[in-house]
C-alpha cells in the first residue's frame, strides 16, 4: 500500500475509551489550570496583576452575602435553561432557540403582570404568569419541531431565527403598546404583586430550578419518555425500527424544553428584572448550552457549572469596578476557560497519534 | 464517578468561599475631605458624545473640588445597559464604598430606584430623569440643565447662516429647510428641536424644519442614513439629538451645514459643522459633591442654564459661519440670561394655527400623561421650571415630523 504510506498524516486521531476516571479528572483540572494561566495574558496586557485580578473575581462574587445573592441570581436562569435544553441535546436536536423561548415566556408573564395585576391576587397571579410563560415558551419551541418532524427542516437555523423574531416582538412592545412614558422605550416596573417572593433574600426561582433539576434527572433516567429520547439520540433508525413515533417524540420533547425555558423567562422578569426589555434573555439561552455540554447533560453537574459561570460573570463586574479592567477582558477570560474545558473533553475522547520517522508507513498498533 | 465529580466541584466552590473571605474589603474613605463617587455610564468616552461629555464634567469637577481641598475618588463604570445590569451596577458601586452614585442615563432610574432603599445613607442621582419629586425618598435626586437655551443659540447660528445663503442668492427663502435627526419622539428631543427651530426662525423668518426619528439614542449608521436622507430631501442644514458624530460627516459629504450636540464636531466636519452646544456637567457635579462634603443637602432636583455656565456653546467655526455670528451669540446669551428672551415665547409660534395657551408640565399620578402645573403663563411656555427634565411635547407649526419613534 504505497499510497497509504505516502499519505500518512502528521497527526492522526483515534477514538479512545480506555482512560481511567482518575486520568480523566486530571485532564479536566489540568485544563482549568491551563485556562487560568492563559487568562493571565489579557490581564497582564491591561497592566494589572493576574493573581490580584483572580482574587477580585472570587471576592467580588462570593465575599459578601449580597454578592453571593447576586451570583445566585445570575446562576438561576443559567441552570434552568441548561435543564431545558438537555433533553433536546440528548436527542441530538440542536435547539439553540432557548433565547427566544425565554423571551416569549417573559412576554406572556409580563402581559399578566402588567394588565391583570389589579384583577388577580398575588399567588394566583404568579401561578397564571408561570403557566402562561411555560405555554408560550413551549409553543415557540414547538414551531421549529413541527417543521422538523413534518418536512425535516434544519432545526439549528430555524430555532436560531425564532430568537430574533421574539426579540423583535419585545422591541416593538417596548416602543409601542406597552411603553410607559412616551418615547422613553421603557416598560413600567411590575407592581409588587407580580414579583416573585424572596426566600433567603433571593427570589424563590432558585427553589424552582433546583426542583426542576431533580425532576429532569428523574425524567431523563427513570422514565419511558427519557429512554425514548436517549434512543433517538443514539440512532433515529433504531428508534423507528423499535416502533417509536420519532416526529411526535421530537415535538413533545421540544415543547417540554421550550416550556422550561419559558418558565425561566418568567423567573427572570418576575424575580430579577421586574420589567420586560428586549435583552431579557441576555445571552442565557446560549451560555446555558455551554453549561449543558460541560455537565455532559447531567442535571446535578449543571448546578455546579452554572454557579462557576455565574461567579465569573459577577466577578467580572467587580473586576471592572475595583481594577478598572474593561468588562470585555473578563469576557475573554471566560471564553478561554470555556474553550479549555470543552477541549479537554476532546482529549478525553480521542488520542493523537504522531507520525514518527522511523516507523514510516507502519500503523501504530493502538 | 459522576458523584465524585460533583463532590469535587462543590469542594472547589467552598474553598473559593474561604479564599474570598480573606481578601481585602473596600470601604468608604475615612478622611472626611475625601469622597468616593460612583459614575455609571451608558456608553464610554469613545462615543465622543453623550458619555464623553459626562467624563469631561467628571474631570472638570475633580479639578475644581481639588482647589477647594476636596479629593474625589471616582468609581466609573462604562457600557451599562438600561436594564437589570444597571441595578447590579448600583449595588456594586454602593458595596464598593461609594457615598454618591450618579446614573447618567434616563433609562437607569427605574432600576436605580430598586436599590436606593437598601442604602439610605448613600445619595443616588439620576441625571435627565424626574422621579425624585414624587418618590418620597430623601436620598434620590435628579439633575438636568437648560439645554434648550443652548439649542436656541445653535438655532440662531444656523438661522444666520441660512439667511446669509438666502441673501447671497444661493437658495431661495423657501429652500431654507433644516433637517433634524432625532433619537425618539420624546419630550427631551421635542423640546430640543423646537427651541432650535425657534432660534433659527428668530433670525431667518422663512425657515422650516423636517424631523426624522431614528428610534435609537445611539446608532451611528441610522443617524448617518437619516441625515443623508434629509439632505436629499432638500435640507441645507442638519442638526441632531443623538449620540454620534455621523450626522456631521453625512452633512459634510452632501455639502450642507450642520450644528451638533454634546461635543465640538468641527474637527471631523470642518466644512459643515458650525457650532455645538453641550451641558457642562462639571458645574453640577461640583455643587452636588461640595454640598455633600459640607454636610448640606444635595438639591432634590437641580437645573441651571447658560447664566450659570451649566450649558455652554463650543467653539464657533468662524471660517464658515455667517459674518457677525459671534456678536449675535453674545447678544442672545445675554438676553436669555437676563430674561429678555424667552425661548418658548408663545407669541413666536402657533399650534394648528393658534397660540398656545395651556400645557401641563408634570405627571403626578404615574400614567405618563402630564396632569398638573400649568407651564404656559406670562406669555411663554416655561420649560424645566417645575422639574429639571424637559416636558415640552407640543408639535408646533413649521416643523414637519417625517415619522415618529416612541
Amino acid at each position: 500500500m504505497m499510497s497509504t504510506e505516502a499519505r500518512t498524516p502528521m497527526v492522526r486521531l483515534a477514538k479512545r475509551s480506555d482512560m481511567s476516571p482518575r486520568m480523566i479528572w486530571c485532564i479536566r483540572f489540568g485544563s482549568i489550570l491551563i485556562a487560568l494561566l492563559l487568562g493571565c495574558i489579557p490581564i497582564l496586557l491591561t497592566g494589572s496583576n493576574p493573581i490580584a485580578a483572580y482574587e477580585v473575581i472570587v471576592a467580588g462574587s462570593l465575599s459578601r452575602p449580597i454578592y453571593i445573592r447576586q451570583t445566585i441570581r445570575i446562576a438561576i436562569p443559567l441552570l434552568g435553561c441548561a435543564l431545558a435544553i438537555a433533553p433536546c441535546f440528548k436527542m441530538r436536536f440542536w435547539n439553540i432557540g432557548a433565547e427566544g423561548q425565554i423571551t416569549m415566556g417573559a412576554v406572556f408573564a409580563s402581559y399578566f403582570a402588567l394588565f391583570w395585576v389589579n384583577r388577580i391576587p398575588h399567588v394566583p397571579l404568579l401561578i397564571v404568569m408561570g403557566i402562561a410563560s411555560a405555554i408560550a415558551g413551549g409553543i415557540w419551541a414547538l414551531i421549529p419541531a413541527f417543521f422538523k418532524a413534518k418536512w425535516n427542516t434544519n432545526e439549528t437555523l430555524f430555532t436560531l431565527m425564532m430568537n430574533y423574531i421574539a426579540i423583535g416582538i419585545v422591541a416593538w412592545l417596548q416602543g409601542g403598546p406597552w411603553e410607559g412614558r412616551k418615547g422613553s422605550q421603557l416598560i413600567p416596573m411590575f407592581n409588587d404583586a407580580a414579583r416573585l417572593p424572596e426566600v433567603f433574600r433571593v427570589n424563590c426561582g432558585w427553589i424552582i430550578v433546583l426542583v426542576l433539576a431533580v425532576l429532569m434527572h428523574i425524567y431523563m433516567n427513570k422514565t419511558k419518555q427519557g429512554y425514548e429520547i436517549a434512543v433517538i439520540g443514539d440512532s433515529v433508525n433504531t428508534a423507528r425500527y423499535a416502533g417509536m413515533n420519532v416526529g411526535w417524540i421530537m415535538m413533545r420533547t421540544m415543547f417540554i424544553s421550550g416550556a422550561i425555558s419559558g418558565l425561566v423567562g418568567f423567573i427572570i422578569v418576575s424575580g430579577a428584572n421586574y420589567t420586560l426589555y428586549k435583552g431579557v434573555a441576555n445571552g442565557v439561552g446560549f451560555t446555558s448550552i455551554t453549561v449543558a455540554w460541560l455537565s455532559q447533560l447531567n442535571s446535578f453537574a449543571m448546578i455546579a457549572i452554572s454557579m462557576v459561570l455565574a461567579i465569573l460573570e459577577k466577578g467580572a463586574n467587580t473586576l471592572q469596578t475595583r481594577m478598572q479592567i474593561p468588562a470585555s477582558i473578563a469576557d475573554i477570560i471566560t471564553g478561554i476557560l470555556l474553550f479549555c474545558m470543552l477541549s479537554s473533553e476532546f482529549f478525553i475522547n480521542y488520542r493523537l497519534i504522531f507520525r514518527r520517522k522511523d516507523e514510516k508507513g507502519k500503523e501504530a498498533d493502538a | 464517578m459522576k458523584k465524585i465529580s460533583f463532590v469535587l466541584i462543590v469542594l472547589a466552590l467552598i474553598s473559593g468561599f474561604v479564599f474570598a473571605s480573606g481578601s481585602s474589603e473596600t470601604a468608604a474613605p475615612a478622611d472626611s475631605n475625601t469622597v468616593r463617587v460612583g459614575l455609571l455610564c451608558i456608553g464610554d468616552e469613545n462615543d465622543q458624545g453623550y458619555t464623553y461629555n459626562f467624563i469631561r464634567g467628571r474631570d472638570e469637577a475633580t479639578e475644581m473640588l481639588k482647589a477647594d481641598g476636596i479629593n474625589v475618588e471616582w468609581v466609573t463604570k462604562y457600557n451599562i445597559g438600561e436594564d437589570a445590569t444597571c441595578r447590579d451596577a448600583n449595588i456594586e458601586a454602593a458595596e464598593e464604598g461609594c457615598q454618591i452614585i450618579i446614573n447618567n442615563s434616563y433609562g437607569f432610574e427605574p432600576f436605580m430606584l430598586e436599590v436606593v432603599d437598601d442604602y439610605p445613607e448613600i445619595e443616588f442621582i439620576s441625571c435627565t430623569n424626574c422621579a425624585s419629586a414624587f418618590d418620597g425618598r430623601d436620598n434620590t435626586h435628579n439633575a438636568f440643565a437648560n439645554i434648550y437655551e443652548g439649542r436656541y443659540i445653535a438655532g440662531v447660528v444656523a438661522g444666520l447662516k441660512l439667511q446669509q445663503m438666502i441673501d447671497e442668492g444661493t437658495i431661495t427663502p423657501e429652500q431654507a429647510i433644516i433637517g433634524y435627526v432625532g433619537a425618539y419622539s420624546f419630550a427631551e428631543v421635542i423640546s430640543g428641536f423646537t427651541s432650535y427651530f425657534l432660534g433659527a426662525r428668530s433670525v431667518c423668518p422663512s425657515v422650516t424644519m423636517k424631523v426624522s426619528f431614528v428610534g435609537s439614542w445611539s446608532d451611528a449608521t441610522a443617524e448617518s442614513d437619516a441625515a443623508l436622507a434629509l439632505a436629499d430631501q432638500g435640507c441645507v442644514m442638519i442638526s441632531q439629538h443623538s449620540d454620534n458624530t455621523t450626522p456631521a460627516t453625512a452633512a459634510q459629504s452632501r455639502g450642507v451645514f450642520h450644528t451638533g450636540y454634546n461635543n465640538d464636531m468641527t474637527g471631523i466636519a470642518p466644512n459643515a459643522s458650525l457650532i455645538s452646544t453641550r451641558i457642562d456637567w462639571g458645574i453640577y457635579f461640583y455643587e452636588a459633591i461640595k454640598a455633600y462634603v459640607n454636610g448640606e443637602e444635595i438639591p432634590q432636583d437641580w437645573c441651571k442654564g447658560m447664566g450659570d455656565g451649566a450649558v455652554v456653546m463650543t467653539q464657533l467655526n468662524e471660517a464658515i459661519a455667517a459674518p457677525g455670528t459671534a456678536e449675535k451669540i453674545a447678544e442672545v446669551e445675554q438676553a436669555i440670561a437676563d430674561g429678555t428672551i424667552q425661548v418658548f415665547d408663545t407669541s413666536t409660534f402657533t399650534v394648528n394655527g393658534e397660540e398656545l395657551t395651556h400645557a401641563f408640565a408634570l405627571d403626578t399620578d404615574g400614567d405618563f400623561t402630564a396632569d398638573s402645573e400649568e407651564a404656559v403663563y406670562d406669555g411663554a411656555f416655561h420649560e424645566s421650571v417645575f422639574q429639571s427634565a424637559p416636558y415640552f411635547t407640543v408639535q408646533i407649526d413649521g416643523i414637519e415630523w417625517l415619522n415618529a419613534a416612541y
